[in-house]
């Protein structure tokens, strides 16, 4: 931290405080005053395009410039007190700059495709405060405010996934996004107290910075990951000396950091839907189409690797092959996947996952800057896909409308031949399609071929098994380059398959006004080349510049002929795919083969979870209730009838012991004064007698006793 | 020649006879009759026993004076009968139990 803040420092401070808190202002705003308002579209849609203009000032500030770090006392436990802050560096303003600039196409996207919808209003405020805990979250310097807005994040996406809450499948939907990123917070939590305990703060840049403590001041030797650190006297330096006091070294076993980075790969994995936490995604696109466009597409996925890029100096090489492995198996998986999903946002929430793995494995291989620009120009076509995709389903949703079908609105088998009727549409698909495949002229092309040119130079340098990593990733970019042909020409080339079904339907469909067109424009153009590389044959732009490098390569053959042989691979596999769905040459993997089942249904990872460890959990939950049931109720039941027992005995005694002592002593004296009162009968002559006998017993006592 | 303990043979005997007619008769009447008998017991023990008494006929008198009395008392009496016969319509004391409220 700086001893004075620079007055620009101060206006850039201001400026992205500004930036966060207006889609925040935004919401509140909506949810007090704006709850059924049209207007409430624009005042976030306003906020967002405010924090963008921002957000690209504060970009140009900070952006290879001076990191700015302020923080301020949040509040202190005992002696440890935990501050509050913001981190600027070339990595929170790229994610800074990157959500409000796919945020802002989508919120004027969605004031057009929301505009029917009875939820409008509480559309934009989740909407509004989805930004705000995504910009916070990549602007906060410590690990405690970063697992807030992490929750909070995917808060926002739980639900706008369940936007439609009165469909069960969003339900389900959310419900399942939701634990399962629980499960990834569990492992977020476990590493941020594992690191709190050995170096005693949540400081990101005191953690991970150059000379953090984490990158300069901690090894594992010996079994234990130690801490030390330097306490450096400051003496005048006219004295001649410097004192070193004794360093302190704090110690814990060295699993821990292994348990750490669990749980880290957990938070990754569950946010970023990485295997085997990935099943949530595909069902996330119960949510608006808008919206898997911007979170589960954009920005919220992307948080796992941007967490990745945080910490990224604390994985050691065996750690990062894991990540490797895992982010290029994720790839592959899912690209497969991707190859035969029918429905239309199944296939993008596939391709999705398999790039998140892309950049996953990227960050595995060193390739750090290359993983965060293919996280970038991603965001941008993947946003643009979605929003494409989004405009095909509404439109096919009004053809159905229209004509009272039946039928599936997501459905590739409803689509085909839309080319004509959606001109805009079908070129912003084809720039997105392409950027995805990563042909040369696309953004795509610059990240993904830095990605796989650096996979193979460092799997060179490793040797061995290593190289089934970069020729794993190599397949799934010829099966990238083959499921977008399927899904392009699917919906866009052919014939109408609807007016081949129902005949005497009536379609009249079209690109939509200037808020759908123009979001479309807009992403289009960020997902061609000249915005990141003015060499469209480069594999980096200028923003792998500003990132750190990591990895060791040596430029050579690889470097040229990587990008040639991938290239040429994807042209063929789009050719294959061209003749195989126009040309109907051969069907592909039409026959219903084993691979085929195992794609169409996932690999069957989601049934085996919902077979073994859902059934499992509801097995346990079962055993659970009846143990409630039997012995803990039981317990309860049987106290309860022992207690009625003894107040029965207890009840028992009182009516017969107590009270009948006291009934017997009534009784007696009631029968005593029975016998006296038939003297009392009233008649003259019975008194007499009486009389007369007391007399007559009064004087037999006396001769009887007193005489003898 | 006939001593004391004659008379108060008699006299026992008059009282008993008076005593029994009075606990189990049913009739007011009889009831005084029966009094009138235990009163003049008392009376011939009085004059028997004045025989022993220093003054001469002391006995006698008050004889004369006790059978005054009960013939006041009597007369009491049967004033009570004939209010009691006024109120109950019957002079049998088994039917008569208000004396014991």
């Amino acid at each position: 931290m700086k001893e004075a803040i620079l007055p620009q420092e101060l206006q850039t401070i201001y400026l992205t405080i500004l930036i966060v808190l207006l889609p925040f202002a935004a919401f509140i705003l909506n949810f007090l005053f704006l709850n059924k308002s049209k207007a409430s579209g624009w005042v976030s849609t306003i906020a967002i395009l405010i924090s963008s203009i921002f957000s690209i000032f504060v970009f140009t500030a900070i952006w290879n410039g001076p990191v700015i770090h302020v923080q301020t006392i949040w509040f202190t436990i005992g002696d440890s007190q935990v501050h509050a802050g913001l981190l600027l560096n070339n990595l929170s303003v790229l994610m800074l700059a990157l959500v409000p600039l796919v945020a802002l196409p989508v919120h004027i996207y969605s004031t057009a495709y929301m505009k029917d919808d009875a939820g409008y209003g509480r559309y934009f405020r989740y909407l509004s405060f989805f930004c705000f805990s995504m910009l916070a979250l990549v602007v906060v310097d410590n690990l405690v405010l970063f697992y807030a807005f992490w929750e909070l994040v995917g808060f926002a996406s739980y639900l706008l996934i369940g936007f439609w809450f009165d469909r069960p499948a969003a339900v389900q939907a959310n419900k399942k996004a939701f634990i399962m990123n629980r499960i990834g917070d569990i492992g977020l939590l476990t590493a941020i107290i594992i690191i709190y305990t050995l170096f005693g703060t949540f400081d990101l840049e005191k953690l991970f910075g150059a000379e953090g403590f984490v990158t300069r001041y901690s090894y594992i030797e010996n079994g234990t990951w130690s801490f030390y650190l330097n306490h450096v006297l400051h003496v005048p330096v006219s004295r001649g000396w410097t004192v070193m006091a004794p360093h302190t070294v704090t110690q814990i076993p060295a699993i821990w950091q292994y348990v750490a980075f669990g749980g880290i790969f957990l938070g990754v994995a569950a946010k970023s839907a990485q295997f085997p936490l990935h099943t949530w995604l595909p069902d996330a696109m119960e949510g608006p189409t808008s919206v898997s466009a911007l979170i589960h597409a954009a920005t919220m996925v992307a948080a796992g690797v941007f967490l990745l890029g945080r910490v990224y100096p604390m994985f050691n090489t065996t750690e990062l092959n894991i990540l490797a492995a895992v982010g290029c198996f994720t790839a592959f998986m899912a690209a497969t996947i991707a190859l035969t999903q029918t429905d239309l946002k199944r296939i993008l929430a596939y391709s999705t996952i398999s790039q998140l793995g892309y950049m996953v494995m990227a960050m595995g291989i060193g390739a750090y800057a290359s993983s965060l620009f293919h996280l970038v120009t991603h965001a941008f076509f993947k946003c643009l896909l979605f929003l494409c995709a989004g405009i095909v389903i509404h439109q096919i949703k009004h053809v159905k409308e229209d004509n009272h079908l039946d039928i599936d609105p997501q459905d590739l088998a409803n689509m085909g031949g839309l080319r004509k009727k959606l001109p805009v549409t079908f070129v912003a698909t084809l720039i997105a399609g392409l950027a995805l495949i990563g042909l040369p002229l696309t953004s795509g092309y610059l990240s993904k071929e830095g990605i796989l040119v650096q996979a193979f130079e460092w799997a060179e340098l490793k040797g061995g098994a290593f190289m089934l990593i970069p020729v794993f990733a190599s397949i799934t970019s010829w099966l990238t380059a083959f499921y977008v042909a399927r899904m392009i020409l699917k919906v866009f080339y052919g014939d109408m398959n609807l007016s081949k079904l129902y005949p005497n339907i009536t379609i009249h469909i079209g690109d939509g006004g200037w808020r759908y067109q123009l979001p479309l424009i807009m992403l289009a153009l960020c997902s061609l080349f000249p915005l990141f590389s003015l060499n469209p044959l480069a594999h980096s732009g200028w923003l792998t510049g500003g990132l750190p490098q990591y990895g060791q390569y040596t430029a050579g053959l690889v470097e040229l002929m990587v990008p040639v042989i991938i290239n040429v691979g994807s042209i063929a596999m789009l050719y294959y795919a061209y003749m195989a769905y126009i040309k109907q040459r051969d069907k592909v993997a039409a026959q219903p083969s084993l691979l085929h089942r195992i794609s169409f249904n996932e690999w069957y990872i989601d049934a085996f979870y919902q077979r073994v460890i859902v059934r499992a959990v509801m097995t346990f939950s079962k055993a659970l209730y009846w143990f409630d049931l039997k012995v803990i109720d039981g317990l309860v039941n049987l106290f309860e009838r022992i207690a009625r027992c003894i107040a029965g005995a207890a009840a028992w005694f009182d009516k017969y012991i107590v009270d009948g002592l006291l009934h017997l002593a009534a009784a007696l004296v009631a029968y005593i004064g029975g016998i006296a009162r038939r003297f009392q009968n009233g008649k003259v002559q019975y008194y007499l007698f009486s009389m007369l006998l007391a007399v007559i017993v009064v004087f037999i006592l006396k001769i009887l006793i007193w005489n003898s | 020649m006939i001593t004391l303990t004659d008379f108060m043979v008699v006299s026992a005997v008059l009282f008993c006879t008076g005593l029994f007619i009075i606990v189990s008769k049913k009739n007011a009447i009889q009831i005084l009759i029966g009094i009138e008998l235990m009163l003049n017991a008392a009376i011939l023990n009085l004059v028997a026993f004045g025989k022993y008494d220093r003054v001469n006929n002391s006995g006698q008198i008050f004889a004369l004076f006790a059978i005054i009395l009960a013939a006041a008392t009597t007369a009491v009496a049967l004033a009570i009968i004939l209010n009691v016969y006024k109120q109950y319509k019957t002079i049998n004391p088994d039917q008569i139990k208000d004396l014991k409220d």
